[in-house]
């Protein structure tokens, strides 16, 4: 560093220091720096250490039972005699409240990040951050607590009016563009002014009615479901997803703001309007940075112990069908919270290392998942500074 | 597309922007606001005579000669109630076998209500938990007690296509020919009389400790035991992350180390918070053993590990957010490297430094999954300063899942629990908002 070397330089002319005392200085600056770097390291030697321990004790159950039952089977008897250990449903359980809540985090996440990012003005940008940060800081267990305490009542009680309900009100803006999008495109090819017009209101009336039949339809099947438990895949998915939206937010944001001004500023010379700029320009541009802002949020809902031990209802099943977000469901993390506690008597027993292997592939899917968002962010930024 | 459509789409753009950011408050508002409005009641609310007694004998509070004129008046009107029971039971006694068998069971259930409302009636052995000694200690609960009292709750299996629905049947009409029919407007009309509820304020629910697994008393032990947990976790993470973020800045030199470091930071802060929770358990307590099982050391350790992160990070920002003319100027009147960074850069960073730390303190006061295996206990006193290197405490965000979850009485205790999540959340959102604040005065101050 050009600094130090100067000032450096500069004391040594200026007092003449005794040679022990000069090594005296060598001495202590490189011991210092030795212990500065010793205490960033340890950061380094703690993932080794979290790597190994977890692993030590998940290695001596493949040991015993091998690797198909775990992953084929989804019969989880623990506490049997003879135990079973099939984790399927369980793995599973977490990917669906994963999915599920990515489906209701990305878009929310990445729609509110453009909007932080690109539409509102300063003045109000200072206040939504703080609700995204106290969304962030909210304890786990006080959404789990909301999730099981009130959350699971009111879907239990009036889950098909709920489901109508939320259908409606986020779907019909929706449908009510795609109707006027729809229409819109199918006429522009038509040079005959008013035939053109007169198709336009044609199918603006068609799919119009089309939408709202279809809006009727749904709403009705979906008030007509029973929900038969309130601690369900759906229930952890909506909490998880609000738990996920601080870190999609604050990332993407990031990634948007690194899309420079020029690239905006030439998509709004060409004529483009906001939303063209921002979908056709800034979006791809910021796409891979959006894509580790995902993986980073999907891995908090992936990882997320309380709400789903507390509100998911811990039954170990694969749902019927497949995609039933009404039905209880059982996590990996919840399996870890739950069962460590009967296991842990019993150190040494198979029941206790499945916790440990359960641990480790949540280990191993956050650490790949890290290692890809942050390669794609430094290509990101690579792209973007360099070209 | 014509112009007008790309308008409208120009403008639905923006609605789903600004609209998604208006979902996320008001899912704040709807997961905050009931924590609060509910978690007030766990300090001001209708108690009833019953509360002031259990304070005065679990807690030696309020004035002896004001309670027993107070008991007397209620007990003058449940004089009544016991001489209609006593009637009732001689009534039985003259009944024909097979109606006494049935009054008899239809009795014994009215007799539990009524014990749910009052405490002990006379004639009861002393019971052995506290939460039978007294009757409703507050006014809401007796009113959802009086009406157990009043009506059996029965299920309708009829149709076996739909939900069986709950419905409610009177007492009294199964009592009507007894003189024990009577009994049920009395009870309905004089509650107000026997319960004598009236305002109340219990701070003690934040200072006492708890009675009988939560059914009385307050949430002491598990303050303070969040608050030793998270200040041991910061004490070990603290200066750690900050050294480490000093190298990092200062003097880590471009390169496959210090890249790897780097990546091995935002591994650490990516892993989940369970698994921290087993390496806590394997690593600290089965194979460093810094304590026989849980205890409150293990567990902040293991929540430092987990903060530790986020503190390097924090205070990298803050330190590089120095502006590099301090840096020169320290360094051109010739100091050394090391004064600058102690006197200089650090002092200018600290605030920065410290909205992080708080940040952190929140998380480590408030993340569950970590302690679950390395300090936590559901039922305990609080311990004391000496006691951390051995024995595990009960802390705030266990306790709640505890007590939600696992507590044999869940939906008996709502008022406990709500209290616990109002306890916590504000904990961590006034040391959020403290940062938040921090943070803008930073900014001004730097922006000058």
């Amino acid at each position: 560093m050009a600094e130090e070397s100067l000032g450096e330089s500069n004391r040594t002319n200026a007092f003449v220091l005794s040679a022990r005392k000069r090594t005296m200085q060598k001495v202590i600056k490189t011991a210092g720096e030795g212990m500065l770097f010793a205490a960033a390291s340890f950061v380094a030697v703690i993932v080794l250490f979290i790597f190994y321990f977890v692993a030590r004790d998940a290695v001596p159950f493949f040991q015993i039972r091998g690797f198909s039952e775990f992953f084929t089977s989804s019969n989880w008897y623990p506490a049997d005699d003879p135990a079973q250990f099939g984790s399927l449903a369980i793995i599973y359980g977490s990917l669906m409240v994963t999915l599920g809540s990515a489906l209701i985090a990305v878009p929310m996440g990445v729609a509110a990040a453009i909007c932080l990012s690109d539409i509102l003005p300063f003045s109000i940008r200072q206040y939504a951050k703080p609700i995204i940060e106290m969304l962030a800081a909210i304890p786990s267990v006080a959404f789990g607590f909301f999730a099981l305490v009130i959350l699971a009542p009111l879907l239990q009680n009036n889950g098909g009016p709920m489901l109508m309900w939320a259908w409606w009100i986020l779907v019909s803006p929706f449908m009510i563009l795609a109707v006027i999008v729809i229409s819109d495109l199918l006429t522009t090819k038509i040079t005959d002014q008013k035939r053109r017009q007169q198709l336009h209101i044609f199918f603006l009336i068609l799919f119009g009615l089309l939408s709202v039949f279809l809006l009727f339809k749904v709403g009705t099947i979906l008030y007509g479901i029973q929900i038969l438990t309130g601690t369900n895949a759906l229930n952890v998915s909506i909490i998880l997803s609000f738990m996920a939206l601080p870190t999609i937010v604050s990332v993407s944001e990031d990634a948007l703001q690194a899309v420079g001004r020029e690239i905006r500023e030439g998509s709004y010379a060409l004529g483009a309007t906001r939303a063209e700029t921002i979908i056709k320009t800034v979006l791809p541009a910021a796409s891979s940075g959006i894509l580790a802002a995902v993986i980073l949020g999907i891995m908090r809902a992936l990882g997320e112990t309380m709400v789903v031990w507390m509100a998911s209802g811990n039954s170990s099943q694969i749902p019927e069908p497949w995609f039933n977000y009404l039905q209880a469901i059982r996590t990996l993390t919840a399996t870890i919270a739950g069962d460590m506690g009967e296991a842990d008597q019993v150190t040494g027993s198979a029941r206790f290392h499945v916790l440990f292997a359960m641990g480790l592939l949540l280990l191993v899917i956050s650490f790949i998942s890290n290692l890809v968002s942050e390669r794609i962010v430094v290509r990101q930024r690579k792209i973007l500074s360099g070209q | 597309m014509n112009i007008g459509t790309r308008k409208i789409l120009d403008r639905s753009f923006t609605a789903v922007g600004i609209g998604s950011i208006i979902v996320m408050a008001v899912a704040l508002m709807i997961v905050v606001v009931p924590i609060i409005t509910n978690g007030i009641g766990a300090v001001f609310f209708t108690g009833t005579v019953e509360h002031r007694k259990m304070l005065f004998s679990e807690f030696k509070r309020g004035d002896s000669e004001g309670l027993s004129s107070e008991v007397a008046s209620s007990e003058r009107y449940r004089a009544k109630v016991y001489e209609m029971l006593t009637g009732f039971e001689a009534e039985l006694e003259t009944m024909a076998p097979e109606k006494k068998a049935e009054y008899k069971s239809k009795y014994a259930q009215v007799r539990a209500a009524l014990q749910a409302l009052l405490g002990p009636l006379p004639g009861d052995s002393a019971p052995m938990l506290t939460r039978f000694k007294y009757g409703q200690t507050r006014w809401e609960k007796a009113e959802e007690k009086l009406h157990d009292f009043l009506y059996e709750s029965k299920w309708d299996n009829s149709n076996p296509d739909v939900m069986s629905k709950e419905y409610f049947v009177s007492r009294a009409i199964s009592f009507q020919g007894t003189s024990l029919v009577k009994l049920f407007p009395y009870v309905k009309n004089n509650l107000e009389y026997m319960l004598l509820p009236e305002f109340t304020v219990y701070w003690g629910f934040i200072t006492d400790s708890s009675v009988d697994s939560h059914f009385f008393g307050g949430i002491w032990p598990e303050i303070q035991g969040t608050f030793f947990l998270a200040v041991g976790a910061m004490l070990f993470a603290f200066p750690l992350g900050v050294v480490a973020a000093v190298y990092f800045t200062e003097y880590a030199r471009p390169g496959f180390l210090n890249s790897m470091l780097r990546s091995a930071n935002s591994t650490l802060a990516g892993v989940p918070s369970i698994v921290f929770g087993m390496f806590g358990l394997a690593f600290f307590i089965n194979t460093m053993k810094v304590s026989e099982s849980k205890s409150v050391i293990a567990g902040a350790l293991t929540l430092a590990i987990m903060i530790l992160p986020t503190i390097i990070r924090a205070a990298e920002e803050a330190i590089l957010a120095v502006p590099k003319t301090y840096r020169e100027a320290s360094l051109s009147l010739g100091s050394t490297k090391w004064n600058t960074i102690a006197t200089v850069i650090l002092p200018a960073a600290l605030p920065g430094i410290l909205t992080g730390g708080v940040i952190s303190l929140g998380r480590a006061a408030g993340e569950t999954a970590p302690i679950i295996f390395t300090a936590a206990v559901s039922v305990g006193s609080a311990i004391g300063l000496a006691d951390v290197f051995s024995s595990p405490t009960p802390a705030l965000s266990w306790n709640i899942y505890n007590l939600a979850s696992e507590h044999e009485a869940a939906s008996q205790i709502r008022h406990v629990q709500y209290g616990m999540v109002l306890a916590l959340v504000s904990i961590v959102l006034m040391l959020n908002l403290s940062a938040i604040v921090l943070r803008a005065r930073i900014s001004k101050k730097l922006k000058g």
